[in-house]
């Protein structure tokens, strides 16, 4: 837990829950795991303001709660997750993957669960049917059927999951978040049995209208208790969104954007095949998938793809051929088995990332020799300016702002214990995984800028928004009366061309620094993505 | 041949016909010849006269005495040089011998007065005077560019000491290596790009878009970009660059012997690659670039509410 990742979760926080959460979650952050009494004490927050910030950091899973540590009958304490909290960055573009795989449906379903943590099907349904009516025309409705499927297809893909179920009292608590009352680890939802069955439910109808004005509210509200006591027989079952399922996806989508760069449309499309037929059968965090046949991925090839079988060879051989190494050969058998090197590609696409860092911010000679020492490992200085063609005095200066920004490291080599400048060698190298974490923070830090900047905008043209936020409401309000157009045109001319202007440019602006946390997200996913692929690789799984 | 025999045995006592004896042999052998050469030549000569034959060469200049692994060798000096040492003392000689001994690589007048023994400024003199009667030459070093190496006049300096093709009077030709560069990945990348347009079977593709250094040096000679001949290993250093930059791949595979470019049996295979990733999506913020990154805080003279480079980027 870094000073960076603590100040972006807190950003985040203040973002998606607001100010009194901010506060509870970061001291959680810093301070670890406490109890109650504690927290309460630490932040000046009342009773009731403290409990309620901790059931919303349950409720999305952000949080979690174990007995105290001094033995039973201690306090509770409670722990927050920084990676959970991170998540939050990357909701828009579960949404949007969802939104591509699922369609509209999906999208909704997707949305809807990661705004709320955690939902029952039968409610989700029930939203996700009531919103997509909403913005259907005039007289049309969608049946929960149909989203009770997609939901479905969502679970068998295993993109949802349920949330696990917690032993003892308080299993149908709605704070109720995973958590294992045993051991202070989280327990996997992975590891219940009946995680991804979608239970029977019973639920007939469409989804409802919900109609604009005060009465269609009222209405609504009236009917709520008679729907209510409807049992659906699903009653304690939540699901929650599967964020690893999430990034495996992403994994497996850089790694094929990866292949189309480097090799060509069809390459990338073989080992596409080959990743959605190891989908199921490949343990998340393994560093290859299960060897596939050539003659499994043949059958498994899309016929519109037009791959006959000699060509799949030659193209397997070239992929097994390449030096990235994203597929290898396993065997022989059945006409040669492949697999495909995820923990490899990982590390070659992180590598590619931190090239195209230092290839961006100091130049591509610098980049040369960056790479040069990724290469070679070790090198003295000499040998870098021969080996970059580099006059020296230029690769003095780029090795040393690359020293300096701790993007190469120096290792002397000494001949004589007196560590002598005249006679102790000078060796540069590049360590990966250090770098790898370094530009990590700095991703954090360059998100927590971009928000902290979103949010200073906003701030700017408070007065600005909210006028114009007024005038909307005038307009839609006269509208609904039935105004006359000049009384319109009147209440529009309100704000000003100048004004107009400014509002259009700080649209511009927010929506650059949106897409800007987008993209920065991803370089942390690869990062974050390598950086856990290696580790796990050093050091064996701790007895799962 | 008997005549030859006897004659030679006849006069072998007579001291100038053994020293030219042994001129005779040595021009037989310019690599040099041992003692026991001329024990075997001369079987009848006692050793002491021997050695005073060789003594006189010696004394006059006429032989050189080197030393190798088996034992001494004596070499016939090069007349001419001989002739022009006419005139010079046992010092010049000396550093002259030094300086011919430090072959094409030069040596440093620190190492002259080491090897010699002599007063530095000696030295100085005795170097200014071989310079004017143009039996050595001074080389100034690419390594350290105040360094002066000696060395003799008709040598010509080592790669070492000039830099090679890359260097134009000690200084490096950064230009002229980026245009070579540029050129080379010009020439890869079309060739892949024909591969590509082929529409072959795609192994075909790639071994087709794949080419030797020596079809890559053929290229640039032919281009004519380059004033100095360049050889096939400055190419391939000019290829290596390339792998560095991340833009080219190289593979070695076995060549038959004699099959041109290939070297050892080996044939270095180069081609045109694309990168994997679109440049990161960090480095396409501010934040990403700032110089001032780490100075970065909110609340502070630098931060991200005020920052000048998230200005310009904002209303780019």
């Amino acid at each position: 837990m870094t000073a960076q990742e603590t100040r972006l979760c807190g950003l985040l926080l203040q973002e998606h829950f607001g100010d009194v959460v901010e506060k509870v979650g970061t001291h959680l952050l810093k301070n670890g795991t406490q109890n109650l009494r504690t927290i309460l004490h630490e932040t000046g927050t009342s009773l009731n303001l403290v409990k309620k910030s901790l059931c919303v950091l349950m409720q999305h899973g952000a949080c979690v709660f174990s007995p105290g540590r001094k033995g039973p009958g201690s306090p509770t304490e409670y722990q927050t997750s920084a990676d959970r909290i991170l998540r939050i960055l990357r909701y828009p573009r579960y949404i949007y993957t969802a939104k591509t795989l699922y369609g509209d449906t999906g999208e909704l379903i997707v949305e809807e669960l990661l705004q709320r943590g955690h939902m029952t099907m039968s409610s989700t349904v029930k939203t996700v049917a009531d919103r997509l009516t909403q913005n259907m025309e005039e007289g049309r409705s969608i049946d929960y059927s149909e989203v009770s499927s997609a939901f479905s297809n969502l679970v068998e893909t295993h993109f949802l999951q349920r949330c696990p179920i917690l032993h003892g009292t308080g299993a149908k608590d709605s704070s109720a978040a995973p958590a294992a009352p045993e051991s202070a680890t989280l327990p996997s939802p992975e590891s219940f049995p009946d995680c991804y069955r979608v239970p029977q439910i019973q639920l007939f109808g469409r989804g409802k209208r919900q109609h604009s004005g005060e009465d269609g509210e009222e209405q609504r509200n009236a009917k709520k208790p008679k729907l209510d006591p409807a049992t659906h027989g699903d009653e304690g079952i939540y699901w929650q969104v599967n964020f690893e399922r999430f990034h495996l996806h992403f994994r497996d989508q850089a790694i094929i954007s990866a292949v189309a760069n480097k090799l060509d449309q069809t390459s990338s499309e073989i080992v596409r095949t080959m990743l959605r037929m190891s989908e199921v059968t490949t343990a998340p965090n393994a560093s290859c998938t299960k060897p596939l046949s050539a003659n499994e991925i043949f059958r498994s090839l899309p016929s519109s793809y037009n791959i006959s079988r000699p060509i799949l060879d030659q193209y397997l051989t070239l992929l097994v051929d390449d030096p990235m190494e994203f597929v290898g050969k396993m065997g022989e058998s059945g006409g040669g088995t492949y697999v495909v090197n995820l923990n490899r590609a990982l590390a070659n696409l992180a590598r590619a990332t931190l090239e195209s860092v230092v290839q961006e911010r100091f130049g591509s000679r610098s980049a040369r020799i960056f790479r040069l020492l990724l290469r070679k490992r070790h090198l003295e200085q000499k040998q870098v300016e021969d080996f970059a063609m580099i006059p020296a005095k230029e690769a003095k200066d780029m090795l040393y702002i690359l020293l300096s920004q701790n993007l190469v490291q120096l290792q002397e080599v000494p001949k004589t214990p007196d560590f002598a400048p005249s006679r102790t060698f000078y060796l540069y190298t590049v360590n990966q995984l250090p770098t790898a974490r370094m530009l990590l923070q700095s991703c954090y830090k360059t998100v927590a800028n971009l928000i902290e900047r979103r949010l200073f905008e906003t701030k700017e043209s408070k007065r600005l928004l909210e006028k114009s936020q007024r005038i909307e409401a005038i307009l839609a309000s006269l509208q609904a009366s039935g105004a006359e157009p000049e009384q319109l045109t009147e209440v529009e001319e309100m704000i000003t061309a100048p004004e107009r202007q400014q509002l259009e440019a700080l649209r511009l602006h927010i929506n650059k620094l949106d897409s800007a946390e987008n993209q920065v997200d991803e370089t942390i996913f690869l990062l974050e993505a390598y950086i856990n692929s290696t580790v796990r690789a050093v050091s064996p799984v701790k007895g799962k | 041949m008997d005549e030859v025999k006897i004659k030679k045995e006849l006069n072998v006592t007579e001291p100038t016909e053994v020293e030219n004896r042994i001129k005779e042999l040595c021009l037989q052998f310019p690599q040099g010849i041992t003692d026991q050469v001329i024990q075997n030549d001369l079987p009848h000569l006692e050793p002491q006269q021997r050695a005073m034959a060789i003594n006189k060469l010696l004394s006059l200049g006429q032989l050189d005495l080197l030393r190798n692994s088996s034992g001494l060798l004596y070499r016939l000096k090069d007349s001419q040089i001989s002739g022009k040492m006419k005139g010079s003392d046992n010092q010049e000689k000396l550093v002259y011998q030094v300086i011919e001994d430090a072959g094409n690589k030069g040596i440093w007048s620190r190492d002259i007065r080491f090897k010699s023994n002599l007063p530095l400024t000696e030295i100085n003199k005795i170097l200014k005077n071989l310079e004017s009667k143009k039996l050595i030459k001074a080389v100034k070093s690419v390594a350290a560019s105040k360094k002066k190496v000696y060395m003799l006049y008709n040598l010509q300096p080592d790669r070492s000491v000039t830099g090679g093709a890359w260097y134009s009077d000690q200084d490096f030709e950064s230009e002229f290596v980026e245009v070579l560069n540029q050129q080379c990945f010009k020439f890869l990348q079309s060739k892949a790009e024909v591969a590509r347009d082929s529409k072959q079977s795609p192994m075909v593709q790639r071994n087709s878009s794949f080419a030797s250094s020596h079809e890559v040096w053929k290229y640039i000679s032919e281009l004519g970009i380059s004033k100095v001949d360049l050889s096939m290993d400055d190419i391939e250093t000019i290829l290596n660059t390339l792998i560095f930059d991340g833009k080219v791949e190289m593979t070695v595979i076995a060549a038959k012997e004699g099959t041109v470019g290939s070297v050892d049996g080996q044939m270095k295979l180069y081609r045109g690659v694309n990168t994997i990733i679109q440049p990161t999506g960090l480095v396409k913020t501010p934040c990403g670039l700032c110089p001032v990154f780490d100075d970065c805080h909110e609340g502070g003279e630098i931060s991200p509410s005020n920052c000048v480079y998230m200005n310009d980027w904002l209303d780019f």
